[in-house]
Protein backbone atom coordinates (compact mmCIF):
# COMPACT_ATOMS: atom_id res chain seq x y z
CA UNK A 1 0.00 0.00 0.00
CA UNK A 2 1.41 3.36 -0.99
CA UNK A 3 2.12 6.03 1.64
CA UNK A 4 -0.62 8.46 2.63
CA UNK A 5 -1.34 11.67 0.69
CA UNK A 6 -3.44 14.33 2.43
CA UNK A 7 -4.75 17.43 0.63
CA UNK A 8 -5.29 20.56 2.72
CA UNK A 9 -8.08 22.77 1.38
CA UNK A 10 -10.48 25.33 2.81
CA UNK A 11 -13.09 27.08 0.71
CA UNK A 12 -12.44 30.43 2.34
CA UNK A 13 -8.91 31.76 1.91
CA UNK A 14 -6.66 32.71 4.80
CA UNK A 15 -8.04 30.17 7.26
CA UNK A 16 -4.61 28.62 7.72
CA UNK A 17 -4.10 26.03 4.95
CA UNK A 18 -0.43 26.84 4.51
CA UNK A 19 0.14 26.99 8.27
CA UNK A 20 -1.37 23.51 8.59
CA UNK A 21 0.51 22.15 5.57
CA UNK A 22 3.81 23.60 6.76
CA UNK A 23 3.20 22.21 10.25
CA UNK A 24 2.56 18.72 8.84
CA UNK A 25 5.65 19.12 6.68
CA UNK A 26 7.84 19.68 9.75
CA UNK A 27 6.11 17.06 11.95
CA UNK A 28 5.60 13.90 9.87
CA UNK A 29 8.76 11.85 9.16
CA UNK A 30 9.91 11.69 5.50
CA UNK A 31 6.92 13.70 4.28
CA UNK A 32 7.06 15.59 1.00
CA UNK A 33 5.43 19.04 0.92
CA UNK A 34 3.53 19.94 -2.27
CA UNK A 35 2.25 23.46 -2.97
CA UNK A 36 -0.68 23.24 -5.38
CA UNK A 37 -1.83 26.82 -4.83
CA UNK A 38 -0.03 27.69 -8.04
CA UNK A 39 -1.45 31.21 -8.34
CA UNK A 40 0.02 32.19 -4.99
CA UNK A 41 2.47 29.45 -3.92
CA UNK A 42 3.70 30.61 -0.52
CA UNK A 43 4.22 27.36 1.40
CA UNK A 44 7.92 27.78 0.56
CA UNK A 45 7.97 31.05 2.51
CA UNK A 46 7.03 29.13 5.67
CA UNK A 47 9.41 26.27 4.95
CA UNK A 48 12.47 28.35 4.06
CA UNK A 49 12.56 26.84 0.59
CA UNK A 50 15.68 27.00 -1.56
CA UNK A 51 15.19 25.95 -5.18
CA UNK A 52 17.23 22.97 -6.35
CA UNK A 53 15.85 22.62 -9.87
CA UNK A 54 12.97 23.81 -11.97
CA UNK A 55 11.00 22.43 -14.92
CA UNK A 56 8.61 24.27 -17.21
CA UNK A 57 4.99 23.20 -17.50
CA UNK A 58 3.65 23.66 -20.98
CA UNK A 59 0.35 23.44 -22.71
CA UNK A 60 0.11 21.92 -26.19
CA UNK A 61 -1.17 24.80 -28.27
CA UNK A 62 -1.78 24.95 -32.02
CA UNK A 63 0.86 26.19 -34.43
CA UNK A 64 -0.62 27.01 -37.81
CA UNK A 65 1.38 26.55 -41.02
CA UNK A 66 0.46 29.60 -43.08
CA UNK A 67 1.38 27.82 -46.33
CA UNK A 68 -1.23 25.11 -45.70
CA UNK A 69 -3.93 27.19 -44.00
CA UNK A 70 -6.78 28.10 -46.36
CA UNK A 71 -8.46 30.33 -43.71
CA UNK A 72 -11.57 28.16 -43.90
CA UNK A 73 -12.38 28.96 -40.26
CA UNK A 74 -13.14 25.34 -39.24
CA UNK A 75 -10.81 25.53 -36.23
CA UNK A 76 -12.15 28.91 -35.14
CA UNK A 77 -15.75 27.74 -35.08
CA UNK A 78 -14.92 24.35 -33.53
CA UNK A 79 -12.96 25.74 -30.58
CA UNK A 80 -15.17 25.82 -27.47
CA UNK A 81 -12.91 28.22 -25.59
CA UNK A 82 -12.75 31.13 -28.02
CA UNK A 83 -9.00 30.55 -28.17
CA UNK A 84 -8.67 31.07 -31.92
CA UNK A 85 -9.51 34.32 -33.67
CA UNK A 86 -9.16 35.28 -37.31
CA UNK A 87 -9.22 38.73 -38.86
CA UNK A 88 -8.47 39.75 -42.42
CA UNK A 89 -6.08 37.76 -44.56
CA UNK A 90 -3.85 36.14 -41.94
CA UNK A 91 -4.29 32.63 -40.49
CA UNK A 92 -6.03 32.31 -37.09
CA UNK A 93 -4.16 33.45 -34.00
CA UNK A 94 -4.08 31.59 -30.66
CA UNK A 95 -4.76 33.47 -27.43
CA UNK A 96 -4.31 32.62 -23.72
CA UNK A 97 -7.76 30.98 -23.50
CA UNK A 98 -6.41 27.79 -25.15
CA UNK A 99 -6.93 24.73 -22.93
CA UNK A 100 -4.71 22.49 -25.07
CA UNK A 101 -7.46 20.00 -25.92
CA UNK A 102 -6.18 19.25 -29.43
CA UNK A 103 -9.53 19.69 -31.19
CA UNK A 104 -8.32 22.26 -33.75
CA UNK A 105 -5.56 19.93 -34.90
CA UNK A 106 -8.20 17.26 -35.37
CA UNK A 107 -10.66 19.33 -37.40
CA UNK A 108 -8.26 21.15 -39.75
CA UNK A 109 -9.05 19.79 -43.25
CA UNK A 110 -5.62 20.59 -44.69
CA UNK A 111 -3.43 19.38 -41.83
CA UNK A 112 -2.13 22.90 -41.32
CA UNK A 113 -2.18 22.70 -37.53
CA UNK A 114 0.47 21.02 -35.45
CA UNK A 115 1.07 21.44 -31.73
CA UNK A 116 3.84 23.19 -29.91
CA UNK A 117 4.59 23.53 -26.22
CA UNK A 118 3.74 26.91 -24.72
CA UNK A 119 5.07 27.37 -21.17
CA UNK A 120 2.41 28.54 -18.70
CA UNK A 121 4.16 27.81 -15.43
CA UNK A 122 6.92 25.90 -13.72
CA UNK A 123 7.49 23.26 -11.10
CA UNK A 124 10.20 23.97 -8.57
CA UNK A 125 11.87 21.27 -6.55
CA UNK A 126 13.19 22.85 -3.35
CA UNK A 127 15.13 21.96 -0.24
CA UNK A 128 13.43 23.17 2.94
CA UNK A 129 14.29 23.50 6.63
CA UNK A 130 13.05 19.96 7.09
CA UNK A 131 12.89 17.97 3.90
CA UNK A 132 11.76 18.77 0.40
CA UNK A 133 9.06 20.74 -1.38
CA UNK A 134 7.61 20.66 -4.86
CA UNK A 135 5.73 23.79 -5.80
CA UNK A 136 3.81 24.77 -8.92
CA UNK A 137 4.00 28.40 -10.07
CA UNK A 138 1.64 29.74 -12.68
CA UNK A 139 3.32 32.35 -14.84
CA UNK A 140 2.00 35.79 -13.93
CA UNK A 141 -0.77 36.90 -16.29
CA UNK A 142 -1.76 33.40 -17.44
CA UNK A 143 -5.44 32.63 -16.80
CA UNK A 144 -5.54 28.85 -16.34
CA UNK A 145 -3.83 27.30 -13.30
CA UNK A 146 -5.27 23.78 -13.71
CA UNK A 147 -2.66 22.32 -16.11
CA UNK A 148 0.12 23.52 -13.80
CA UNK A 149 -1.58 21.82 -10.84
CA UNK A 150 -2.05 18.63 -12.85
CA UNK A 151 1.58 18.67 -14.01
CA UNK A 152 2.69 19.12 -10.41
CA UNK A 153 0.53 16.27 -9.11
CA UNK A 154 1.77 13.94 -11.89
CA UNK A 155 5.35 14.78 -10.99
CA UNK A 156 4.96 13.98 -7.29
CA UNK A 157 2.81 10.88 -7.83
CA UNK A 158 5.96 9.05 -8.86
CA UNK A 159 7.67 9.75 -5.53
CA UNK A 160 6.86 7.01 -3.03
CA UNK A 161 6.70 8.93 0.26
CA UNK A 162 3.88 10.43 2.38
CA UNK A 163 2.71 13.80 1.03
CA UNK A 164 0.81 16.87 2.10
CA UNK A 165 -0.73 18.93 -0.71
CA UNK A 166 -1.49 22.59 0.04
CA UNK A 167 -4.42 23.48 -2.26
CA UNK A 168 -5.80 26.68 -3.78
CA UNK A 169 -8.51 28.56 -1.87
CA UNK A 170 -12.09 28.53 -3.15
CA UNK A 171 -14.33 25.71 -4.31
CA UNK A 172 -13.78 25.76 -8.07
CA UNK A 173 -11.63 23.79 -10.50
CA UNK A 174 -8.19 24.69 -9.02
CA UNK A 175 -9.20 23.32 -5.62
CA UNK A 176 -10.68 20.19 -7.21
CA UNK A 177 -7.47 19.61 -9.23
CA UNK A 178 -5.42 19.79 -6.02
CA UNK A 179 -7.50 17.27 -4.06
CA UNK A 180 -8.27 14.94 -6.99
CA UNK A 181 -5.55 12.34 -6.37
CA UNK A 182 -5.26 12.67 -2.59
CA UNK A 183 -6.32 9.81 -0.29
CA UNK A 184 -8.18 12.19 2.02
CA UNK A 185 -8.85 15.89 2.47
CA UNK A 186 -8.36 18.06 5.55
CA UNK A 187 -10.55 21.18 5.39
CA UNK A 188 -9.29 24.11 7.44
CA UNK A 189 -11.93 26.58 8.56
CA UNK A 190 -12.63 29.24 11.17
CA UNK A 191 -15.87 29.55 13.18
CA UNK A 192 -16.97 32.84 11.55
CA UNK A 193 -20.04 33.17 9.30
CA UNK A 194 -17.68 33.45 6.27
CA UNK A 195 -15.73 30.37 7.33
CA UNK A 196 -18.92 28.36 7.82
CA UNK A 197 -20.53 29.44 4.53
CA UNK A 198 -17.42 28.51 2.54
CA UNK A 199 -16.86 25.28 4.48
CA UNK A 200 -20.36 24.19 3.48
CA UNK A 201 -19.44 24.62 -0.20
CA UNK A 202 -16.05 22.95 0.27
CA UNK A 203 -17.66 19.94 1.97
CA UNK A 204 -20.05 19.62 -0.97
CA UNK A 205 -17.21 19.81 -3.50
CA UNK A 206 -15.07 17.24 -1.67
CA UNK A 207 -17.85 14.79 -0.82
CA UNK A 208 -19.01 14.95 -4.48
CA UNK A 209 -15.58 13.54 -5.33
CA UNK A 210 -16.11 10.75 -2.78
CA UNK A 211 -13.05 11.73 -0.72
CA UNK A 212 -12.77 10.95 3.01
CA UNK A 213 -12.70 14.33 4.74
CA UNK A 214 -11.95 15.80 8.16
CA UNK A 215 -12.25 19.34 9.49
CA UNK A 216 -9.78 21.45 11.45
CA UNK A 217 -11.21 24.53 13.19
CA UNK A 218 -8.54 27.21 13.33
CA UNK A 219 -8.85 30.30 15.60
CA UNK A 220 -11.57 28.25 17.30
CA UNK A 221 -12.16 30.84 20.03
CA UNK A 222 -12.62 33.86 17.74
CA UNK A 223 -16.30 33.27 16.98
CA UNK A 224 -18.99 30.67 17.48
CA UNK A 225 -20.47 29.57 14.14
CA UNK A 226 -21.77 26.00 14.35
CA UNK A 227 -18.97 24.13 12.57
CA UNK A 228 -19.75 20.86 14.38
CA UNK A 229 -23.33 20.79 13.12
CA UNK A 230 -22.23 21.60 9.60
CA UNK A 231 -19.49 18.94 9.56
CA UNK A 232 -21.92 16.37 11.00
CA UNK A 233 -24.33 17.05 8.11
CA UNK A 234 -21.66 15.64 5.77
CA UNK A 235 -20.46 12.95 8.19
CA UNK A 236 -17.10 14.72 8.47
CA UNK A 237 -15.30 14.47 11.83
CA UNK A 238 -13.97 17.65 13.47
CA UNK A 239 -10.40 16.54 14.14
CA UNK A 240 -8.94 19.51 16.00
CA UNK A 241 -9.66 22.96 17.38
CA UNK A 242 -6.78 25.40 17.60
CA UNK A 243 -7.31 28.73 19.38
CA UNK A 244 -6.18 32.12 18.09
CA UNK A 245 -2.84 33.20 19.47
CA UNK A 246 -0.84 36.35 18.82
CA UNK A 247 2.31 34.27 19.24
CA UNK A 248 1.28 31.99 16.34
CA UNK A 249 0.24 34.97 14.21
CA UNK A 250 3.60 36.65 14.82
CA UNK A 251 5.52 33.44 14.07
CA UNK A 252 3.54 32.97 10.85
CA UNK A 253 4.22 36.57 9.83
CA UNK A 254 7.94 36.00 10.18
CA UNK A 255 7.75 32.76 8.21
CA UNK A 256 7.80 30.10 10.96
CA UNK A 257 5.45 27.08 10.74
CA UNK A 258 3.12 27.16 13.79
CA UNK A 259 4.12 23.60 14.78
CA UNK A 260 7.65 24.91 15.48
CA UNK A 261 6.32 27.82 17.55
CA UNK A 262 3.64 26.03 19.56
CA UNK A 263 3.64 22.45 20.87
CA UNK A 264 -0.17 22.28 20.74
CA UNK A 265 -0.05 22.62 16.95
CA UNK A 266 2.64 19.93 16.65
CA UNK A 267 0.65 17.57 18.86
CA UNK A 268 -2.76 18.12 17.22
CA UNK A 269 -1.41 17.79 13.68
CA UNK A 270 0.46 14.63 14.63
CA UNK A 271 -2.86 13.23 15.87
CA UNK A 272 -4.64 14.20 12.67
CA UNK A 273 -2.02 12.42 10.57
CA UNK A 274 -2.32 9.30 12.75
CA UNK A 275 -6.11 9.45 12.45
CA UNK A 276 -5.99 9.42 8.64
CA UNK A 277 -3.30 6.71 8.61
CA UNK A 278 -5.32 4.40 10.82
CA UNK A 279 -8.75 5.05 9.26
CA UNK A 280 -7.31 4.54 5.77
CA UNK A 281 -5.27 1.49 6.88
CA UNK A 282 -1.85 2.84 5.95
CA UNK B 1 -20.62 59.17 -17.96
CA UNK B 2 -19.22 55.73 -17.26
CA UNK B 3 -19.56 54.84 -13.57
CA UNK B 4 -16.30 54.38 -11.67
CA UNK B 5 -15.48 50.85 -10.62
CA UNK B 6 -13.29 49.97 -7.65
CA UNK B 7 -12.35 46.31 -7.23
CA UNK B 8 -11.00 44.91 -3.96
CA UNK B 9 -8.50 42.07 -4.45
CA UNK B 10 -5.72 40.44 -2.42
CA UNK B 11 -3.72 37.68 -4.06
CA UNK B 12 -3.62 35.73 -0.81
CA UNK B 13 -7.01 34.76 0.58
CA UNK B 14 -8.39 35.74 3.96
CA UNK B 15 -6.69 39.13 4.26
CA UNK B 16 -10.01 40.96 4.70
CA UNK B 17 -11.37 41.78 1.20
CA UNK B 18 -15.01 41.22 2.08
CA UNK B 19 -14.90 43.13 5.36
CA UNK B 20 -13.16 46.10 3.70
CA UNK B 21 -15.60 46.05 0.78
CA UNK B 22 -18.56 46.15 3.18
CA UNK B 23 -17.00 49.09 5.01
CA UNK B 24 -16.44 51.01 1.79
CA UNK B 25 -20.01 50.28 0.70
CA UNK B 26 -21.32 51.66 4.00
CA UNK B 27 -19.00 54.66 3.78
CA UNK B 28 -20.04 55.64 0.25
CA UNK B 29 -23.68 55.00 1.15
CA UNK B 30 -24.97 54.69 -2.41
CA UNK B 31 -23.23 52.33 -4.83
CA UNK B 32 -23.84 49.33 -7.03
CA UNK B 33 -22.29 46.30 -5.33
CA UNK B 34 -20.82 43.27 -7.06
CA UNK B 35 -19.52 40.13 -5.32
CA UNK B 36 -17.11 38.61 -7.83
CA UNK B 37 -15.83 35.88 -5.51
CA UNK B 38 -18.29 33.41 -6.97
CA UNK B 39 -16.89 30.19 -5.57
CA UNK B 40 -16.78 31.49 -1.98
CA UNK B 41 -19.26 34.41 -1.92
CA UNK B 42 -19.58 35.99 1.51
CA UNK B 43 -20.45 39.65 1.00
CA UNK B 44 -24.19 38.91 1.16
CA UNK B 45 -23.71 37.72 4.74
CA UNK B 46 -22.90 41.31 5.78
CA UNK B 47 -25.04 43.25 3.27
CA UNK B 48 -28.15 41.03 3.47
CA UNK B 49 -29.64 41.89 0.09
CA UNK B 50 -33.36 41.56 -0.38
CA UNK B 51 -33.67 39.16 -3.35
CA UNK B 52 -35.04 40.64 -6.58
CA UNK B 53 -34.39 37.76 -8.93
CA UNK B 54 -32.14 34.86 -9.85
CA UNK B 55 -30.94 33.22 -13.03
CA UNK B 56 -29.26 29.90 -13.75
CA UNK B 57 -25.68 30.21 -14.97
CA UNK B 58 -24.88 27.89 -17.85
CA UNK B 59 -21.14 27.46 -18.13
CA UNK B 60 -19.28 25.14 -20.47
CA UNK B 61 -21.16 22.16 -21.80
CA UNK B 62 -20.11 18.71 -20.61
CA UNK B 63 -20.00 15.40 -22.48
CA UNK B 64 -22.44 12.56 -21.93
CA UNK B 65 -22.15 9.01 -23.24
CA UNK B 66 -25.25 7.11 -24.32
CA UNK B 67 -24.45 3.62 -22.96
CA UNK B 68 -26.83 1.94 -25.41
CA UNK B 69 -24.72 3.24 -28.31
CA UNK B 70 -21.24 2.95 -26.73
CA UNK B 71 -19.30 0.02 -28.26
CA UNK B 72 -16.56 0.22 -25.61
CA UNK B 73 -13.72 1.06 -28.04
CA UNK B 74 -12.09 3.56 -25.62
CA UNK B 75 -11.24 6.02 -28.42
CA UNK B 76 -12.67 8.82 -26.30
CA UNK B 77 -10.67 7.78 -23.23
CA UNK B 78 -7.43 7.97 -25.26
CA UNK B 79 -8.34 11.28 -26.89
CA UNK B 80 -9.40 13.13 -23.73
CA UNK B 81 -6.56 15.34 -22.49
CA UNK B 82 -8.25 15.98 -19.14
CA UNK B 83 -8.51 12.35 -17.92
CA UNK B 84 -12.25 12.91 -17.61
CA UNK B 85 -13.41 9.62 -19.17
CA UNK B 86 -12.98 6.14 -17.76
CA UNK B 87 -14.31 2.72 -18.75
CA UNK B 88 -16.76 0.98 -16.43
CA UNK B 89 -18.22 -2.40 -17.31
CA UNK B 90 -17.18 -1.99 -20.93
CA UNK B 91 -18.77 1.45 -21.37
CA UNK B 92 -17.25 4.92 -21.36
CA UNK B 93 -18.28 7.14 -18.44
CA UNK B 94 -17.63 10.90 -18.22
CA UNK B 95 -16.70 12.42 -14.89
CA UNK B 96 -18.28 15.87 -15.24
CA UNK B 97 -16.07 17.31 -12.46
CA UNK B 98 -13.14 17.11 -14.85
CA UNK B 99 -14.82 17.44 -18.27
CA UNK B 100 -13.92 20.78 -19.86
CA UNK B 101 -16.47 20.47 -22.67
CA UNK B 102 -13.83 20.63 -25.42
CA UNK B 103 -15.82 18.38 -27.81
CA UNK B 104 -12.88 16.09 -28.71
CA UNK B 105 -14.57 12.91 -27.44
CA UNK B 106 -17.78 13.56 -29.36
CA UNK B 107 -15.83 13.99 -32.58
CA UNK B 108 -13.68 10.86 -32.17
CA UNK B 109 -16.53 8.54 -31.19
CA UNK B 110 -17.16 6.16 -34.15
CA UNK B 111 -20.65 5.26 -32.82
CA UNK B 112 -21.87 8.84 -32.32
CA UNK B 113 -22.62 7.83 -28.74
CA UNK B 114 -21.48 11.10 -27.20
CA UNK B 115 -23.31 14.40 -27.02
CA UNK B 116 -22.51 17.68 -25.30
CA UNK B 117 -25.14 18.91 -22.87
CA UNK B 118 -25.67 22.31 -21.34
CA UNK B 119 -24.63 22.13 -17.72
CA UNK B 120 -25.81 24.42 -15.00
CA UNK B 121 -22.69 25.64 -13.22
CA UNK B 122 -24.30 27.98 -10.73
CA UNK B 123 -26.82 30.73 -10.07
CA UNK B 124 -26.61 34.52 -10.31
CA UNK B 125 -28.66 36.81 -8.09
CA UNK B 126 -29.86 40.39 -8.21
CA UNK B 127 -30.71 41.99 -4.89
CA UNK B 128 -31.25 45.27 -3.11
CA UNK B 129 -29.26 46.30 -0.04
CA UNK B 130 -29.56 49.34 2.23
CA UNK B 131 -26.74 50.86 0.18
CA UNK B 132 -27.87 50.08 -3.36
CA UNK B 133 -28.41 47.27 -5.86
CA UNK B 134 -26.24 44.17 -5.57
CA UNK B 135 -25.19 41.47 -8.04
CA UNK B 136 -23.81 38.23 -6.70
CA UNK B 137 -23.67 34.53 -7.57
CA UNK B 138 -22.96 31.02 -6.40
CA UNK B 139 -20.86 28.71 -8.50
CA UNK B 140 -21.77 25.06 -7.94
CA UNK B 141 -19.13 23.52 -5.66
CA UNK B 142 -16.32 22.17 -7.82
CA UNK B 143 -17.67 24.05 -10.84
CA UNK B 144 -15.80 25.41 -13.85
CA UNK B 145 -15.75 28.73 -15.55
CA UNK B 146 -15.90 31.22 -12.76
CA UNK B 147 -14.28 33.81 -15.06
CA UNK B 148 -17.35 33.85 -17.28
CA UNK B 149 -19.68 34.19 -14.32
CA UNK B 150 -17.58 37.05 -12.93
CA UNK B 151 -17.76 38.79 -16.29
CA UNK B 152 -21.55 38.40 -16.32
CA UNK B 153 -21.86 39.93 -12.83
CA UNK B 154 -19.66 42.90 -13.68
CA UNK B 155 -21.55 43.59 -16.90
CA UNK B 156 -24.83 43.39 -14.98
CA UNK B 157 -23.55 45.75 -12.29
CA UNK B 158 -22.41 48.24 -14.93
CA UNK B 159 -25.80 48.12 -16.65
CA UNK B 160 -27.61 48.68 -13.34
CA UNK B 161 -25.31 51.59 -12.46
CA UNK B 162 -26.03 53.23 -15.82
CA UNK B 163 -29.80 52.63 -15.63
CA UNK B 164 -30.06 54.00 -12.12
CA UNK B 165 -27.52 56.79 -12.57
CA UNK B 166 -25.30 55.51 -9.73
CA UNK B 167 -21.74 56.76 -10.30
CA UNK B 168 -19.83 54.05 -8.39
CA UNK B 169 -19.51 50.26 -8.48
CA UNK B 170 -17.71 48.42 -5.65
CA UNK B 171 -16.59 44.91 -6.53
CA UNK B 172 -15.43 42.32 -3.99
CA UNK B 173 -12.91 40.24 -5.92
CA UNK B 174 -11.67 36.66 -5.58
CA UNK B 175 -8.26 35.64 -4.24
CA UNK B 176 -5.53 34.47 -6.60
CA UNK B 177 -4.15 35.90 -9.82
CA UNK B 178 -5.67 33.74 -12.57
CA UNK B 179 -8.94 33.52 -14.51
CA UNK B 180 -11.55 34.83 -12.02
CA UNK B 181 -9.19 37.47 -10.57
CA UNK B 182 -8.25 38.70 -14.03
CA UNK B 183 -11.95 38.75 -15.02
CA UNK B 184 -12.72 40.77 -11.89
CA UNK B 185 -10.08 43.45 -12.46
CA UNK B 186 -9.71 44.09 -16.17
CA UNK B 187 -11.02 47.52 -17.06
CA UNK B 188 -11.61 48.59 -13.43
CA UNK B 189 -10.65 52.17 -12.56
CA UNK B 190 -8.86 51.21 -9.37
CA UNK B 191 -7.77 48.00 -7.67
CA UNK B 192 -7.46 48.08 -3.89
CA UNK B 193 -5.16 45.30 -2.73
CA UNK B 194 -5.81 44.20 0.86
CA UNK B 195 -2.72 42.66 2.34
CA UNK B 196 -1.34 41.73 5.74
CA UNK B 197 2.14 41.90 7.22
CA UNK B 198 3.47 38.40 6.61
CA UNK B 199 6.14 36.85 4.45
CA UNK B 200 3.47 34.85 2.62
CA UNK B 201 1.34 37.93 1.89
CA UNK B 202 4.41 39.87 0.59
CA UNK B 203 5.14 37.09 -1.80
CA UNK B 204 1.54 37.12 -3.06
CA UNK B 205 1.28 40.90 -3.35
CA UNK B 206 4.40 40.96 -5.46
CA UNK B 207 2.84 38.57 -7.99
CA UNK B 208 -0.53 40.31 -7.89
CA UNK B 209 0.97 43.73 -8.57
CA UNK B 210 2.69 42.30 -11.65
CA UNK B 211 -0.78 41.31 -12.87
CA UNK B 212 -2.39 44.71 -12.17
CA UNK B 213 0.59 46.38 -13.88
CA UNK B 214 0.27 44.10 -16.89
CA UNK B 215 -3.41 44.97 -17.28
CA UNK B 216 -2.73 48.67 -16.65
CA UNK B 217 -4.94 49.00 -13.56
CA UNK B 218 -4.12 51.76 -11.06
CA UNK B 219 -3.46 50.02 -7.75
CA UNK B 220 -3.59 51.08 -4.10
CA UNK B 221 -2.80 49.07 -0.97
CA UNK B 222 -4.41 48.65 2.44
CA UNK B 223 -2.46 46.85 5.18
CA UNK B 224 -4.85 44.89 7.35
CA UNK B 225 -3.96 43.50 10.80
CA UNK B 226 -0.99 45.88 10.61
CA UNK B 227 -0.19 45.64 14.34
CA UNK B 228 0.04 41.82 14.41
CA UNK B 229 3.60 41.98 13.06
CA UNK B 230 4.91 45.58 13.28
CA UNK B 231 8.35 44.68 11.93
CA UNK B 232 6.81 43.14 8.80
CA UNK B 233 4.51 46.15 8.40
CA UNK B 234 7.56 48.44 8.36
CA UNK B 235 9.24 46.16 5.83
CA UNK B 236 6.11 46.21 3.68
CA UNK B 237 6.10 50.01 3.75
CA UNK B 238 9.77 50.11 2.69
CA UNK B 239 9.06 47.76 -0.20
CA UNK B 240 6.06 49.83 -1.14
CA UNK B 241 8.24 52.92 -1.33
CA UNK B 242 10.80 51.12 -3.48
CA UNK B 243 8.15 49.61 -5.74
CA UNK B 244 6.12 52.81 -6.00
CA UNK B 245 3.07 51.15 -4.46
CA UNK B 246 0.60 53.55 -2.93
CA UNK B 247 -0.52 52.61 0.59
CA UNK B 248 -3.85 54.29 1.36
CA UNK B 249 -4.55 52.89 4.79
CA UNK B 250 -3.69 50.67 7.71
CA UNK B 251 -6.14 48.67 9.80
CA UNK B 252 -5.19 47.15 13.17
CA UNK B 253 -6.35 43.74 14.36
CA UNK B 254 -9.32 44.34 16.65
CA UNK B 255 -11.24 41.65 18.43
CA UNK B 256 -14.32 43.91 18.19
CA UNK B 257 -14.13 43.75 14.37
CA UNK B 258 -14.15 39.95 14.46
CA UNK B 259 -17.09 40.08 16.88
CA UNK B 260 -19.06 42.43 14.60
CA UNK B 261 -18.52 40.16 11.59
CA UNK B 262 -19.47 37.14 13.73
CA UNK B 263 -22.77 38.93 14.35
CA UNK B 264 -23.01 39.51 10.55
CA UNK B 265 -22.70 43.25 11.15
CA UNK B 266 -20.50 45.66 9.17
CA UNK B 267 -17.87 46.92 11.66
CA UNK B 268 -18.58 50.57 10.86
CA UNK B 269 -18.11 51.95 14.38
CA UNK B 270 -15.16 49.72 15.19
CA UNK B 271 -13.14 51.05 12.24
CA UNK B 272 -14.63 54.51 11.82
CA UNK B 273 -11.34 56.44 11.97
CA UNK B 274 -9.42 54.05 9.71
CA UNK B 275 -12.11 54.08 7.01
CA UNK B 276 -12.38 57.89 7.17
CA UNK B 277 -8.70 58.12 6.23
CA UNK B 278 -9.05 55.59 3.41
CA UNK B 279 -12.10 57.48 2.11
CA UNK B 280 -10.12 60.70 2.02
CA UNK B 281 -7.53 59.05 -0.25
CA UNK B 282 -10.22 57.51 -2.46
CA UNK B 283 -12.09 60.80 -2.83
CA UNK B 284 -8.89 62.40 -4.15
CA UNK B 285 -8.62 59.57 -6.65
CA UNK B 286 -12.25 59.72 -7.75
Amino acid sequence: MSPLTIAVASGKGGTGKSSVSASLAVSVPDILAVDADVEEPNLGVLLGAEPLESALISLKVPAIDRRLCTRCGECVSACKFGALTMFGETPPKVNDLCHGCGLCTMVCPTGAISEIDRPIGEIRHCKTIKGELYEGRLHVGKPNPVPVIEGLIKTVQGINVPKVIDCAPGNACPMVAGVRYADAVLLVTEPTPFGAADLDLALQAVTNLGKPVGVLVNRSDLAAADIDGLAAKYGAPVLARLPFSRKIAAAYAEGTPPALADSLWAMELGKIWDFFESTLNR
Amino acid sequence: MKPHEIVVISGKGGTGKTTLTSLLVASFGKTVICDADVDAPDLEILLKPEPLGEKPFWGMQTAKVDPSLCAGCSACVRACRFDAITMAEGKAVVNTSFCEGCDVCRRVCPESAISLLDTRQGTSYEGLTDFGPMWHAKLNPGGENSGKLVQFLRESALRTAREKGIPLILTDGPPGIACPAISAMTGADLAIVVTEPSGAAFHDVDRLSQVTARFGIPTAFVINKADLAPRMTEKLKEEAKAGNWKIIGEIPFKRAVVDAVAETRIPVLELEEEIKLIRKELDVFL
